[in-house]
């Protein structure tokens, strides 16, 4: 897979996420399920190494950047990343005016509600997928 | 996220409202929260140099060792021992995703919000069932969430 399309795929995952895994189901939608880029194997892989390291959760897309296309993928994840993170200089200037709306509040509150939902979706798959994978070491 | 605020208002960099603003503004921002709150605080401190140090310091390092993990991941996961070994592993990295849904869901879990934040998570579980995509089910989520009104929490309780 192209490095820049990992880019603009996890840019797409994470920009839409509110949590250090809130973009776990949308990028297994799109590196698992429509372009097969990365098994679903692979996928819990990247969040075992990722939750295994020191630093962001969210870390784990750099695993996931490096599996579907190596050092450059792992170059384009951390871009990804790291590039909604400076939205928050603009928000910063922002806060005094934005932040005491109700209805911003009330809009982020029920984002990270849904992306709770999503990553028990994803949870919910995943174990499936890990008990495929232990029936299978075992046998 | 604690022990930056404990390290920052020791040395007399921010303060405890200053925390809580920038604690706020990360919550706000799309991505790793904690990313966020560096780079504002990085901001706040020196602008854009402070914020670029501190993206890359909180960053960079975690990514490299999840890079040589991985690749090492990918070169031995072919002998059998190592099979079971990321078997269970993948389990526990299951439980640790659920344990962080459960963990996101917990402060929208209280009485005063509890109808409200049912009724978001009812409506985002039935369009995930009808396969919407991940990003439409977030969009009409903060659509819906704006028009019920209300928060769950304040957002400088968050994390």
């Amino acid at each position: 897979m192209n490095a820049f399309v990992v880019y603009v795929l996890l840019l797409k995952a994470i920009g839409s996420s509110f949590a250090g895994m809130g973009s776990l189901p949308q990028i297994q939608q799109d590196f698992v399920e429509t372009r097969r880029a990365i098994t679903a194997e692979q996928l819990s892989q990247a969040v075992l190494v990722g939750r295994s390291t020191p630093g962001p959760i969210g870390a784990y897309v750099v695993a996931v950047g490096y599996l579907a296309a190596g050092w450059p993928g792992a170059i384009a994840a951390w871009l990804a990343m790291v590039t909604p993170a400076l939205a928050a200089i603009p928000l910063f200037v922002l806060m005094q005016r934005w932040l005491h709306l109700p209805r911003v509040r009330a809009a982020v509150d029920a984002v990270v509600i849904a992306s709770a939902i999503l990553l028990l979706a994803s949870g919910v798959r995943m174990a499936a997928d890990a008990w495929q994978q232990l029936s299978a070491a075992f046998l | 996220m604690e022990l930056l605020r404990r390290t920052f208002i020791a040395n007399g960099c921010i303060d405890e409202a200053a925390h809580a603003g920038l604690v706020a503004v990360s919550r706000l921002t799309p991505g790793t929260n904690i990313l966020a709150y560096c780079v504002a605080l990085g901001w706040a401190l020196h602008r854009w140099a402070g914020a670029l140090v501190a993206v890359v310091a909180a960053s960079l390092p975690a990514s490299l060792v999840v890079c040589v993990l991985a690749g090492a991941l990918v070169r031995v996961q072919d002998y059998p021992i190592v099979r079971i070994l990321l078997a269970i592993g993948v389990l526990v990295a299951t439980v640790l995703v659920l344990a962080s849904a459960g963990s996101l869901l917990r402060p929208y879990a209280r009485r005063h919000a509890l109808i409200r934040s049912t009724i978001i998570a009812v409506v985002a579980a039935v369009m995930f069932l009808a396969d919407v995509t991940p990003v439409r089910i977030l969009l009409l989520s903060a659509a819906l969430g704006a028009i019920i009104g209300g928060s769950a929490q304040p957002l400088d309780t968050a994390e």
